[in-house]
């Protein structure tokens, strides 16, 4: 590599004060990706619970709703999907992890009660309301698990680039400084050695 | 902000019961990608719903802006498993860590 330098002491100051400056970088950014890959895992166990759960309320609703088609007919339950009134919302709010901001994810009406569902006491169906329930279920996991999901993937993206970085210093940045500091001590040492020789020349003349 | 469900009408019917009304019902793989791309730029949607069948007929491309997407978060659910968060983990970091 060409190094395009100064060999002056000052120069050396300055490169010895940034390698320092750089090696505390590079080890704030190590702790942070070690905390980052620590909440991941934490938040992975319990995505990979919430997924198998989410698959398993699935299961149980398509069961449910399989069933009150079967037993009400397909009439009956298109009908009262058409009849309802309370709709599911959700609301994203932002969330800090170790300066990486996630969603924080709230649902509000997940759940309905008979009587939001339109179809009064009577002309209901037990059913299609346990499907329903079935489903509204469903709805809260799928809340949660979205939450999740968009958190670990923004870390996940955080922890890629905190890698990129570390690796940079360690690999790219630093060496290379250490290369131009070593560089720069050669080349004043040299030419300390040089001074020494040409003053002795001029003391023997 | 809103949930959307796309999937075939029988998958949607149950999602429609427990209140949620945006639905898609996306006829062919065309439609589908249309729809999923149109649902990835509006704001007003917070989670789409997705039958995990549907995102193999999906291209690569696609799978991975919807891997990537935050707002909304994209599910896959279903019988066959929603294996995109997996993947990126495998990318990002190099090992399976879903285990």
């Amino acid at each position: 590599m060409a190094l395009d330098i100064k060999p002056t002491r000052s120069e050396l100051i300055n490169l010895k004060r940034r390698i320092k400056q750089t090696q505390n970088g590079y080890n704030l950014l190590k702790l942070k990706r070690d905390g980052l890959f620590h909440e991941f895992r934490m938040l992975l166990s319990e995505m990979i619970e919430a997924r198998e759960g989410l698959v398993q309320t699935y299961r149980e609703a398509v069961q449910g709703i399989s069933l009150a088609g079967a037993i009400e007919g397909g009439l009956a339950v298109k009908s009262a999907a058409i009849a309802i009134s309370n709709h599911p919302e959700v609301e994203v709010k932002p969330r800090n992890i170790m300066g990486v901001v996630v969603p924080s994810v709230e649902g509000s009406n997940l759940t309905s009660t008979i009587m939001d569902r339109g179809m009064g006491l009577i002309g209901g169906s037990a059913y299609i309301d346990e499907a329903a329930d079935g489903y509204s279920k469903l709805i809260e996991r799928i809340v949660k698990a979205a939450e999740m999901e968009a958190t670990l993937k923004r870390l996940l993206v955080e922890i890629e680039a905190t890698k990129r970085r570390v690796n940079a210093l360690e690999f790219k940045v630093i060496p290379e400084m250490k290369e131009a500091q070593s560089f720069i001590q050669l080349r004043l040492e040299e030419m300390e050695r040089e001074e020494t020789f040409r003053l002795k020349r001029f003391k023997n003349k | 902000m809103e949930i959307a469900v796309v999937g075939t009408p029988e998958f949607t019917l149950g999602f429609q019961l427990a209140g949620v009304t945006h639905l898609y019902h996306p006829e062919g793989d065309e439609a589908l990608a249309d729809t999923m791309r149109n649902l990835l730029t509006q704001k007003d949607i917070g989670i789409v719903v997705l039958d995990s069948a549907n995102l193999t007929l999906l291209s690569d491309r696609l799978r991975s802006r919807i891997a990537d997407s935050i707002t909304p978060t994209v599910l896959g659910i279903g019988t066959e498993e929603d294996n995109t968060l997996r993947e990126s983990i495998k990318s990002a970091l190099g090992v399976d860590l879903w285990k």
